[in-house]
């Protein structure tokens, strides 16, 4: 009973996740961020197992902050996919699995390219310019097949991402509110998905002072000459 | 009680936690593999000749292929007593036609009327892939396939059994000319026309291939040719047109006779 | 095998091999990727290529990956073919109870010797365990291995010139992955030869 997309665009990459959180049918939350922020220009959508998720995306989160103190760099996005995607391939032989699918998002800052990782419980990683996770597979995915194409700005990103989630809100029976981020060179930034014009604020934003991280990495780097 | 080694009637004594349940399961899978071509005035029904059952080989002879009128044959595959009575039923259904309409049946009427027999058994289906080939009433060669419950189709070609996972992407290939493109300036490829030397030949390495991969395929082969009325048999019964180890015999006419004629060539296949 | 679909063939020519894969990853019925390439190179003259499932065609590719580099540190020379195809069977092996779901194939031109100085064209192919077979014309793996049997099969003959290697194989893949539903999206096909490695990705259908 979940749903996420993620898309990349030109210079950005949109991240997408329902907000719902409960069992079987009941919903307990409808504002629960399933979203994580794993650095100044990673972040991602996470979903599975209730309790797992949770631990893991921590998990997740707390060694790529411990990279990025004793390095003074965080992990780029191709890197960070990989550590991701092994942690799962590990967990998955193990006595007691996570039970975690995730959508990966990140800019890399070195190539100015966005990157875009599926990846599932078992550590199967896929590189793709747009993908989703749970419910929204089945009508989204076909959405995305149809109009997104190579180098779409960011307003025809979100355009499409708003396709994505009408078909969702359209064809599932189960009602979504949607949490959505976007990552560019000036990190991560949320975006108000049901708002008329998502961009607006990210724009005035970027107007005012450009160069302005919005949403910062969960603890800015300390400056205390840790080395590894 | 030391008298025995294992007291006598104890299955008697011992109460079983459940009833033991025999169920008669009315259904077995015969193995082998047919196929079928069409040609633009002519036909081709091949079959290998294998019957088994699991790892058991019951025969290596049985027939799959079946003439049922001048210009139509019928292989069957699947489950062989299933398959033999539905060509029994098909037959006996042909001659009360031919009694009452004093003519053999035509081959679309024929391929409409098994797929109503098929579906006549719908919950209790004839466990049979069916392929009909022949001569259409137009003169056309064709090729009618159907499943077990008499969804059917006409088409070009078609393979059937325990091998058609191996034969029909390799007529996909060679009859459909599937993912080939003809040279820039010549003719574009059109499915149904290849000359008889070509298609025999496919049939043949069709059967080889799937001999040498498949486990349940081999033995013999059966292949019925049917070719329309005035059409030349050079290609067929000329010096050096059949491959080594073939031999070829024509099956008379059933009824009167309208000119079509029925070959049947057999060949041994690969004994290793 | 069933959970993600893909499909590898290998076959032999004269003093060349080809391998190609198809390209896509799928989540059972769902395609996700059609990038997914299965086919790897060790060096420029020895190619292998993972049909299985997806987390595990990650794995043991860097795993691989690490044990080719140690040998080459520590040999000083490259891998041979016939050596590369032991190595993945041991690493297969090691894992004999709770396996990696791969059908390895290993295709490549052994460099010539002073003791063989005309080394054949060589190809591999092992079961989930690592159980090795080592035929003389082409080897299949993945959710269309029948189907690729049956059309090798039927086009495979001794002795190709690369050019016609390439044609045989592509279409054997193509027209087999067409008829399988978890296979497909797209196709990559790699020819290897003394003096260069050929490879091309080829149209495929996308359905």
């Amino acid at each position: 009973m979940e749903c996420a997309f993620g898309i990349t665009g030109k210079d950005y990459v949109l991240l997408c996740s329902d907000m719902a959180a409960g069992r079987s049918i009941i919903r307990m939350k409808s504002d629960e961020n399933k979203i994580k922020a794993l650095g100044p220009h990673l972040a991602m959508a996470y979903g599975g197992e209730p309790g797992d998720t949770n631990n893991f995306a921590e998990y997740v989160e707390r060694n790529m902050r411990l990279y990025h103190i004793r390095n003074h760099y965080p992990l780029l996005p191709a890197s960070a996919s990989a550590w991701i995607r092994r942690t799962l391939a590990e967990s998955i032989r193990s006595r007691n699995p996570y039970a975690v699918n995730l959508l990966l998002a990140g800019y890399d800052t070195t190539t100015s390219k966005p990157h875009l990782y599926w990846i599932d419980y078992l550590g199967t990683k896929a590189v793709v310019p747009y993908a989703a996770h749970g419910m929204g597979v089945y009508v989204s995915l076909s959405t995305m097949d149809k109009w997104w194409f190579n180098d779409m700005n960011k307003r025809e990103g979100v355009e499409v991402l708003k396709k994505c989630i009408d078909e969702v809100q359209k064809r599932i029976t189960v009602h979504f509110n949607f949490n959505c981020i976007l990552i560019d060179k000036d990190g991560i930034h949320n975006i108000n998905i049901d708002s008329q014009d998502p961009l607006a604020e990210l724009e005035s934003e970027s107007k005012a002072a450009s160069g302005d991280i919005v949403v910062d990495a969960p603890n800015s780097p300390l400056d205390v000459g840790v080395t590894a | 009680m030391a008298l025995y080694h294992n007291q006598p009637m104890a299955h008697a004594q011992e109460p079983t936690a459940a009833p033991i349940e025999h169920r008669f399961n009315p259904y077995s899978d015969n193995g082998g593999s047919i196929l079928a071509i069409a040609g633009t005035d002519f036909s081709v029904i091949a079959g290998d000749t294998r019957q088994s059952e699991g790892y058991n080989i019951q025969t290596r002879y049985a027939r799959k292929v079946w003439q049922l009128t001048d210009k139509a044959v019928l292989a069957t595959n699947g489950f062989a007593a299933d398959g033999n009575n539905f060509v029994k039923r098909v037959k006996q259904r042909l001659e009360w036609y031919e009694h009452a309409h004093h003519k053999p049946m035509g081959l679309k009427s024929i391929a409409r009327m098994i797929q109503t027999m098929l579906y006549g058994k719908r919950f209790f289906p004839y466990y049979v892939y069916n392929i009909l080939g022949g001569i259409e009433e137009d003169g056309s060669g064709a090729v009618y396939s159907f499943d077990p419950v008499g969804s059917y189709e006409r088409e070009a070609c078609r393979a059937a059994g325990a091998a058609q996972s191996l034969i029909q992407p390799f007529l996909d290939n060679q009859i459909y000319f599937k993912n080939q493109q003809p040279e820039p300036g010549s003719q574009p490829f059109i499915p149904g026309n290849l000359p008889l030397a070509t298609v025999l030949s496919l049939v043949v390495d069709s059967f080889t291939s799937a001999t040498e991969r498949h486990i349940e395929v081999g033995d013999g082969m059966e292949i019925y040719i049917v070719m329309a009325r005035d059409r030349t048999t050079d290609d067929l019964l000329g010096e050096g047109k059949l491959q080594k180890g073939m031999e070829i015999e024509e099956l008379g006419t059933l009824g009167e006779g309208q000119g079509e004629r029925t070959f049947l060539v057999r060949q041994a296949l690969k004994r290793d | 095998m069933e959970n993600n679909g893909g499909s590898v063939v290998a076959m032999i020519g004269k003093d060349c091999v080809a391998i190609a894969s198809d390209l896509r990853l799928g989540n059972q019925a769902v395609g996700i990727a059609s990038n997914f390439d299965k086919v790897f190179p060790v060096n420029d003259k020895l190619y292998y290529g993972l049909p299985g499932l997806a987390t595990d065609v990650y794995t043991l590719k860097e795993h691989l990956r690490f044990r080719v580099n140690m040998y080459r540190m520590k040999e000083e020379r490259e891998i041979t073919p016939k050596t590369f195809t032991h190595l993945v069977s041991s690493t297969l092996y090691e894992k004999r109870f709770g396996p990696f779901f791969i059908e390895p194939v290993v295709a490549g031109l052994p460099t010539p010797t002073e003791l063989d100085p005309h080394p054949k064209p060589f190809i591999s192919t092992m079961d989930t365990i690592g159980c090795v077979t080592t035929p003389k014309d082409f080897a299949v793996a993945g959710t269309a291995a029948d189907k690729l049997y049956g059309v090798a099969e039927g086009l495979w003959e001794p002795d190709l010139e690369p050019e016609d290697l390439f044609e045989t194989v592509s279409q054997t893949l193509l027209n087999a992955v067409d008829r399988d539903a978890l296979s497909g999206w797209g196709a990559v096909v790699h020819i290897i030869t003394h003096d260069k490695v050929i490879t091309r990705t080829l149209r495929a259908r996308m359905d």
